[in-house]
């Protein structure tokens, strides 16, 4: 065990240096440097060259890199070109906003999934499965963007139940910030939902069709314990897979939904950073980003041996 | 029973939910849309328009203010006076204070000029202070600036967004929490969400501001945008709404809609360096190709003006040429088989999809120059390779874009400029206006310079961008114009 999580730990610095490498490559490869967007069209050439300078872009890319990489060691990021405020900070400012917005889709991703997924499994091939497989086949087909557009012109413009974007804040108690997450976990959750329905309902039914499950049955234990606890715990391995991978999903689509819903998160942080070409801050953000999604694929493979004690770490 | 109770508590949700912000809001505060967040709040340091419209005459001001009509007014300089037009004496408004509480003296605006002038500092742009030679410090409330020559825009640049007065113990948080003279102190700044300004109740103009707080909410999507005014989380959107939803909304009884003017001309730019438009017949071919009314109506709603020149419609010296040019395929046609491409000729246009108005307006332009037998193929690019391809490396052979500054007549003066029109005789006349103060033969030589414009069809003047801003209905004193890009709020208020 010990071995499989130094070589994890290993897989993960490895990682996130290739991805601070490419990130570093290739925003210095695209046309347009910091200097000239932050100076636009109506500042002076030498004012860009001024700039550039005092950015310390005119220094080779290599040094530039090796630079920003000993400082990262020491745990300093550096600073944003386009906020003047440590990079770290930023990050962590944006933090309470995308924790708990990935934390309540997730929430409502599962709870959704799980039990759709099961349902249309023991409904195979009547009506209940088709009605949750047209379901989530509109899921998958409706874009997030598109669903967060509707929602807020349903709740906010039609029934002013809901601000229509933005985000209030932890300070003023826990209900309001709650509920300007509440529309953007919706439409992020719920339609990242459907794909996992789908996983659900396919591993559930090569379950069922297990000799043990029809044992079970012909023993005439109950249909809630048949499937509760002899088809589902069996039917997981694939389904946590696959909720691993809509995880890392529900932070690539918070990038649209944070603009969508006006939210100051670390999706619109990337996004407007890549756009304003800052780097430090493009460089955080993707390292922060592939960490965790490292970490919730390391999870993925703790869970494993959770739910299959027959499966070891060497 | 248990229905019961499930209704009671759906009920008080349905209640808490209802009560938001919206409801909650002061009637002094004002809630406004911004599209895009400003890269810093410094105004020394950068010129984008998204910080000039946050701070410029909000926060900060200069010695001279462009007023909501484009006029020069004085403003923290109470007066001055010239007798050469190379010494100006101004006179600075007493019991001004900043921000901080000290009050505002000449060696205040000495620091901020000598600064500006100093290539160490970045100031984005040095250009417009190139003139002057000496600032003297007459006393607390006098300061003379002699210049080396004459200079036409001197009075203009002192009211311009890189000319604001901000005290010199401020200079090291310009760009996070800038100090000024301005109707609103800064408050707070929650990164990617607002920008919240206070007032400022030791404000020099008697009875201003009229609001209390004003909150600046960074909504890029327009769709969002319009959902969030509709919902009435937002009162009003100064810039972030295109005509498509400025139409929808004139319908709308809650909302006003103004349409104004702004120095913001949009251009078909043409390589001026390269074939075939190096040939002035092509150029004229372009121009007399494109039906600018088509143009406008299809990319704009038909809102804004159709231009024939580079001088907006808000400056003193406009002349309306729009007919000088006019829509014309078979001269056109005629033209490009004199300079030699009688089958026409395959081309690239280039534009960002940041301005959805230059895609809207290049779809247009297609189909209009195929018909002249032009090829054009349009090609979408992100804003900072446009910024570096198109505008710094003139890569290009089309592009269409919107040029917001004011007196930007200048940039056809530049051979070196992205259009790579190098033509001496404008460069002469351009410089003699900026030498000549005389109205009269200033606006004669304006007036010329537009007419070799037109002659020489360096781009295709297509219009001006309207100025679009959308507000709650008792929203009171917004500019109509944007003769500057500011969002000037000081005389704002809601009507009671």
């Amino acid at each position: 065990m010990r071995r499989y999580v130094l070589r994890r730990v290993a897989t993960l610095v490895a990682t996130l240096v290739f991805v601070s490498v490419l990130v570093f490559v290739v925003i210095r490869v695209l046309p347009g440097d910091p200097a000239l967007i932050i100076m636009g069209t109506e500042g002076s050439p030498e004012a860009v060259v001024r700039l550039r300078e005092a950015l310390g872009l005119n220094r080779p890319l290599a040094v530039q890199y090796a630079d920003w990489l000993r400082r990262a060691l020491a745990g300093d990021l550096g600073v944003s070109i386009q906020y003047d405020v440590p990079v770290s900070r930023l990050i962590l400012s944006r933090l309470p906003l995308t924790l708990p917005l990935m934390l309540m889709a997730a929430t409502l991703m599962l709870l959704t999934a799980l039990p759709l997924g099961l349902y249309a499994a023991t409904r195979h091939r009547r009506v209940g499965d088709y009605a949750a497989m047209v379901l989530s086949q509109v899921g998958i087909a409706v874009p997030s963007f598109w669903a967060g557009l509707l929602l807020i012109l349903l709740f906010s413009v039609r029934l002013g139940w809901v601000q229509s974007g933005g985000f209030a804040g932890w300070a003023g108690g826990v209900w309001p910030g709650v509920r300007s997450l509440l529309l953007p976990a919706v439409a992020l959750g719920l339609f990242q939902a459907a794909v996992l329905v789908r996983a659900t309902r396919s591993s559930v039914l090569d379950v069922l069709r297990e000799d043990y499950v029809r044992t079970a049955r012909a023993k005439g234990v109950s249909e809630v314990l048949v499937l509760g606890k002899h088809t589902l715990r069996n039917a997981l391995i694939p389904i946590v897979t696959v909720a691993g991978i809509q995880l890392g999903q529900l932070m690539a689509g918070s990038i649209i939904l944070e603009s969508v819903f006006a939210l100051p998160g670390i999706g619109r942080l990337a996004l407007g950073a890549i756009t304003a070409r800052d780097l430090p801050v493009v460089q955080g953000v993707t390292l922060f980003v592939a960490s965790c999604i490292v970490l919730i694929n390391f999870a993925v493979d703790l869970l494993y041996g959770v739910l299959d004690p027959r499966i070891r770490y060497e | 029973m248990r229905q019961a109770v499930a209704l009671r508590v759906l009920a008080s949700l349905a209640l808490t939910l209802a009560l938001g912000p919206a409801a909650a809001r002061a009637q002094g505060t004002l809630v406004v849309q911004n599209s895009t967040e400003p890269p810093g709040l410094d105004l020394t340091a950068t010129p984008a328009s998204a910080t000039a419209g946050v701070v410029l005459y909000n926060i900060q001001e200069c010695l001279v203010k462009v007023d909501r009509h484009g006029k020069l007014v004085p403003w923290l300089a109470e007066r001055w006076n010239t007798t050469d037009n190379r010494n100006y004496t101004f006179f600075l408004k007493r019991g001004v204070r900043f921000h901080n509480g000290r009050e505002l003296r000449a060696a205040d605006v000495k620091y901020v000029f000598d600064r500006a002038m100093n290539p160490e500092t970045k100031h984005p742009y040095p250009g417009y202070y190139a003139a002057i030679g000496d600032i003297i410090v007459r006393d607390d409330y006098t300061i003379t600036f002699a210049l080396k020559s004459l200079n036409a825009n001197f009075l203009l640049n002192l009211a311009r967004q890189g000319s604001v007065i901000y005290p010199r113990e401020a200079v090291d948080t310009l760009k996070s929490e800038p100090i000024g003279t301005g109707p609103f102190r800064f408050a707070e700044w929650v990164r990617g969400d607002r920008i919240v300004l206070a007032r400022n109740p030791e404000y020099h103009a008697k009875g201003l501001p009229k609001l209390d707080k004003v909150v600046f909410r960074f909504i890029p999507d327009p769709n969002a945008t319009l959902a969030a005014l509709k919902a009435g989380d937002v009162d009003a959107s100064l810039f972030g709404l295109g005509p498509e939803h400025a139409q929808e909304l004139q319908k709308d009884p809650r909302f006003q809609v103004i349409v104004g003017d702004t120095t913001n001309d949009v251009i078909l730019a043409m390589n001026n360096s390269r074939k075939p438009y190096a040939d002035v017949r092509v150029r004229r071919a372009i121009t007399h190709a494109i039906n600018k009314a088509d143009v406008l109506k299809g990319a704009m709603f038909g809102m804004g003006r159709i231009l024939g020149s580079n001088v907006d419609p808000l400056n003193p010296y406009f002349v309306d040429l729009a007919g000088a040019m006019p829509y014309d395929p078979a001269k056109a046609k005629k033209l490009l088989a004199e300079a030699g491409y009688p089958n026409g000729f395959e081309t690239v246009l280039k534009v960002s999809p940041q301005y959805d108005y230059t895609v809207r307006s290049g779809e247009i332009i297609v189909d209009q120059l195929q018909k002249v037998g032009v090829r054009v193929k349009l090609e979408q690019i992100e804003w900072g390779q446009w910024i570096a391809r198109v505008w710094r490396e003139a890569d290009y052979d089309l592009t269409i874009i919107g040029h917001a500054e004011a007196w930007d007549i200048s940039n056809y003066a530049n051979p070196k400029y992205y259009f790579r029109y190098d033509n001496p005789k404008f460069q002469e006349l351009f410089q003699k206006s900026e030498v000549t103060l005389e109205d009269k033969a200033r606006r004669e030589l304006y007036l010329q310079l537009q007419r070799m414009l037109v002659e020489d069809a360096p781009a295709v003047w297509l219009f001006m961008h309207p100025r679009l801003v959308v507000a709650k209905k008792g929203l009171q004193g917004l500019w109509k114009d944007l003769p500057i890009p500011s969002a000037d709020l000081s005389e704002v208020a809601w009507t009671k």
